[in-house]
């Protein structure tokens, strides 16, 4: 970088580079650590009072259906990443590799969509279409099948889970995909590969990164989204965010939802930075 | 191995996946259209009939105005303030290298793995000590949490793109900083900050989560949409929604055409 | 997003248009606060209380005679409603509507204003125990009116299950109805429904010691197998109205009132083992400068008027306090009036169901704390 006029230089590098640290150090980082302190107060007669008791901690960790709606979540949104990552990876592939790059334009430009209308609303069609009397059975009722019970089940979960998430996991792959060079793959072909055999080991390696960081923000959102359980799973059994909402609701507990909080936000940074280690480590050994 | 039938094949089959997919995508999006000009409370097959009740229950809902006004200001502001503050990180991660820059960009990108409830829990408890909650400040400033990161990563992806000479050669021709940035900086990243703003404030009009946990009797539209959901659950529901779908669309539609334009008119002007 | 590397044109002439932009947002930004609707604006009443109480139908009327605007906030459970209170700043809600069981929380965290017995029409109510509601008086003081009651039993619909059958809780654990049944999402009421099946009727089934309490967990656990959902206000509403659920623990009339107008085949019945009730009551919120407008409100709530309204809310549907709120009833829906009971010697009448010893007012757990119901119910749902 050149040297110019040191002090104006100065008071122009500390203008760009402070809002965003002040903002999120305001509003970001002190939240989270006064819902840190938080986990330790007390309620008594559904108010806080600042204290420093580790109850909330003992309380929840010591409760049978905090740990089985961990394991759950965990269990569910690792599931959801699975099945978006699979389903995504042949249109993401497709999109790659078998279309005109128009079409391959125009074909994100309707996956973007999604994220300009309203969630809920999507959810909220899903449940008229997975109802027992909804769309899908009416149709399958005319073939003299059915009907089966998808609302309210871990299904119906999954289905919301993977509204929120699929249309990204397919950009994030095929943005990745077609950053993969082209010769390597014809070398491999001439090389007489096959073609299951050169996406296993020519296209996966190479877009390894990009699939890594699609299953995490997929893991992320699903983890953490109370509106699919709620209205699609019908919170049986619930999840975190739900257990977070119910103890929210219930007497004021703050501080023991701060504690469920805590517990899920520690989990999402030790996956995220496990996902990244492992996408950046296979680059490196490359 | 390759010969032409079997990859034909698999091509088409690989299309018609690709068919499905969006089909997945775009059911919830249609169905809550059709549904919203359907007669049924509770609609199914076949379907009742045509309608635009829902639309004037709507039109009739005094919380819709309010909601819609509370929406347009949250997001605004929300994408200006994102836009800005993502702007100012892009441009410090592009162009400068520091003690801790590592932990600074750390900070930038990490609100985006924070689920939402969580969000709106820690901003509710900070902002009701502050004062701040159930105002629309509470869910601007929470918002612009949010939306930074957004608009962050796609202006250092156009600043990527920059020629690193280029700031140099404006700062050897004798432009001060400041200029530089007005004459080189600002006009070579404004795609992408056309683009950031039009994302930040897609992500803040339908968000919900943290809006219904910080904004007290002040809703916007998906909160007043969750009430709806939580209550008497009608299609208003899908008119509100169709109606909001059409709006942020068309939004889309003319930034894609004013950046499409612009780029033009930049390689016609060389 | 398109990427374009050739765009290194110096361009001045859209600097314009950046300050225009930059312009129009820090305007936004400042004005955001001082922006208010056009047209001259009524006095803004915020008001805290279940789904419904501040849509049109309710507030209407009342609006537009006195020039003021309800804002509601919805709560569901009367711990929600004490969260939601905590969390704002004091003074935010001018009234509040809240179960009857929980104005005692209310005034003892200073949430509620004083009120004057005189201004309300106690002499008319149907029941003299609605006059001296358990918790709206303290030291012989009125901190809350009655307005509005319901009650709460075996929830079905009349196709899959027959009105038989709904005569005792019995019914959840039908082997027909596995996976359909369904729970309202709060502990208070299926937990009563369930202690009353347990024979805990005397003297409430709130009211219970520690053997009775195990025993009110074992028969919940035992229904578990048989619960689709658990469900908020909009969910059950839903599931019984789609045929996603054939029973509904937890719920009455409220909501199948509602479904039925709608001709929905489902119905509410109190059962042999009987039913709890739910009881709504209006308080003026502590430090609002509009008490005046919102005594008046409640005035017109207990009015006949007001309380024939009440009746055919519609969001759902609850029962006339007054004689003559039940008389105005009669005479603008007769046939609500005798569905509900509300006419003179109703085999149903909600009165005589209460005189009888059939009904149980809904309470907060008298023996264990509020926090071990709480605590079994997150662990059930769990389950």
């Amino acid at each position: 970088m050149p040297i110019t006029d040191g002090r104006s230089s100065r008071l122009y590098a500390h203008l760009w580079r402070w809002p965003m640290p002040v903002w999120q150090l305001l509003f970001f980082l002190v939240p989270l650590c006064f819902m840190v302190l938080m986990s330790f107060w007390l309620v008594k007669n559904y108010r806080m009072e600042p204290a420093f008791v580790t109850a909330n901690w003992e309380k929840m960790f010591s409760r049978g259906y905090f740990w089985n709606a961990y394991w759950r979540t965990l269990g569910l949104a690792g599931l959801t990443t699975l099945i978006a990552t699979l389903l995504a990876f042949p249109a993401a592939y497709a999109l790659s590799f078998k279309v005109s790059e128009t079409v391959r334009r125009w074909i994100i430009f309707l996956l973007i969509i999604p994220f300009f209308t309203s969630f809920l609303v999507r959810i909220y069609a899903w449940q008229v279409i997975l109802a027992e009397s909804g769309v899908i059975n009416a149709g399958l009722a005319t073939l003299g099948i059915g009907p089966f019970t998808m609302l309210n089940t871990a299904f119906g979960t999954i289905i919301g889970y993977l509204t929120l998430t699929l249309p990204l996991v397919v950009i994030l792959q095929t943005m990745s995909l077609s950053q993969v060079d082209r010769s390597l793959i014809e070398a491999a072909w001439n090389l007489g590969s096959s073609r299951v055999r050169t996406i296993a080991t020519v296209i996966l390696p190479l877009a390894k990164t990009g699939l890594i960081i699609g299953a995490v923000f997929c893991f992320i959102l699903a983890f953490g989204d109370f509106v699919s359980p709620y209205y699609l799973g019908g919170s049986k059994p619930p999840t975190l965010s739900i257990l977070i909402i119910d103890t929210t609701k219930s007497g004021q507990q703050w501080p023991r939802a701060a504690v469920v909080a805590i517990t899920m936000i520690v989990t999402l940074l030790t996956v995220a930075f496990a996902a990244v280690a492992l996408a950046y480590r296979s680059r490196v050994r490359r | 191995m390759h010969n032409k039938t079997t990859g034909r094949f698999s091509t088409w089959i690989l299309r018609a996946y690709i068919a499905l997919v969006l089909v997945f995508v775009f059911s919830p999006l249609l169905a809550s259209m059709v549904f919203s000009f359907n007669s049924d409370r509770f609609p199914s097959l076949p379907l009742g009939e045509f309608t635009t009740h829902w639309y004037k229950a709507v039109w009739n809902n005094d919380a819709v105005p309010e909601a819609l006004r509370n929406s347009v200001i949250v997001s605004l502001c929300s994408a200006v303030l994102g836009t800005f503050i993502g702007f100012c990180t892009a441009y410090t991660d592009y162009r400068y290298q520091f003690r801790g820059k590592a932990l600074y960009l750390g900070l930038a990108l990490l609100p985006p793995t924070i689920p939402l409830v969580i969000m709106g829990l820690a901003m509710l408890a900070w902002l009701s000590r502050a004062g701040l909650s159930g105002t629309l400040f509470a869910i601007i400033i929470a918002h612009t949490v949010m939306c930074a990161p957004f608009a962050m990563a796609l202006i250092r992806l156009r600043l990527q793109q920059i020629d690193p000479n280029l700031e140099a050669a404006a700062w050897n021709l004798g432009a001060s900083e400041w200029r530089t940035m007005r004459s080189v900086i600002i006009p070579f990243t404004r795609p992408s900050i056309i683009a950031a703003l039009c994302l930040t404030a897609a992500v803040s009009f339908d968000e919900f989560a943290v809006a219904w946990f910080v904004s007290g009797l002040n809703k916007t539209v998906p909160v007043v949409i969750l009430e709806i959901l939580q209550g008497n659950v009608d299609p208003q529901i899908n008119a509100i929604g169709t109606f909001v779908f059409i709006i942020s669309i068309t939004l889309v539609v003319i930034t894609q055409l004013i950046v499409m334009k612009q780029n033009k008119g930049h390689r016609h002007g060389r | 997003m398109k990427k374009t590397t050739d765009q290194t044109t110096v361009s001045t002439g859209r600097r314009g248009i950046l300050k225009a932009g930059a312009a129009l947002g820090v305007s936004t930004i400042i004005g955001a606060p001082y922006i208010r609707p056009a047209h001259a604006a009524p006095t803004e009443i915020n008001m805290l209380a279940w789904y419904g109480h501040g849509e049109p139908d309710m507030v209407g009327a009342f609006e537009e005679a006195n020039n003021v605007k309800f804002k509601p906030k919805y709560y569901a459970g009367g711990d929600n409603m004490l969260a939601l209170i905590a969390q704002s700043p004091p003074g935010t809600y001018d009234i509040i509507l809240s179960d009857a069981e929980f104005v005692q929380q209310l005034n003892a965290a200073g949430y509620i204003e004083e009120m004057n017995a005189a201004d309300y029409p106690f002499d008319d109510f149907v029941h003299s125990d609605f006059q001296k509601f358990p918790g709206h008086w303290a030291d012989d003081k009125l901190w809350s009116v009655m307005v509005r009651y319901g009650h709460l039993g075996v929830s079905y619909n009349t196709e899959r299950v027959s009105a038989e059958e709904a005569e005792s809780y019995k019914v959840f654990w039908k082997p027909e109805l596995k996976g359909k049944v369904g729970h309202f999402d709060w502990h208070l009421p299926s937990l009563g429904q369930i202690s009353l099946y347990g024979g805990n009727n005397s003297p409430s089934p709130f009211d219970i010691d520690e053997g009775a309490w195990t025993k009110v967990q074992d028969i919940t656990r035992s229904l578990r197998p048989q619960v689709g959902g658990f469900f908020d206000y909009g969910g059950t509403f839903a599931s019984l109205k789609n045929g996603e659920m054939s029973a509904m623990c937890g719920i009455g009339d409220w909501i199948t009132g509602v479904l039925e107008r709608d001709g929905a085949p489902v119905a509410s019945v109190v059962p042999k083992e009987g039913g709890i009730q739910f009881t709504e009551s209006y308080s003026i919120g502590k430090g609002s400068e509009k008490a005046e407008i919102v005594k008046k409100f409640i005035q017109y709530m207990l009015s006949p008027e007001g309380q024939a309204t009440s009746a055919q809310m519609a969001a759902y549907p609850g029962f006339c306090v007054t004689n003559a709120g039940m008389k105005k009833l009669q005479e603008v829906n007769m046939a609500e009036a005798q569905r509900t009971g509300q006419v003179e010697g109703a085999a149903n009448h909600p009165v005589s169901l209460i005189k009888e010893g059939r009904i149980h007012y809904r309470d907060i757990p008298k023996q264990q704390s509020l926090e071990d119901w709480n605590d079994f119910w997150s662990e059930y749902k769990d389950a």
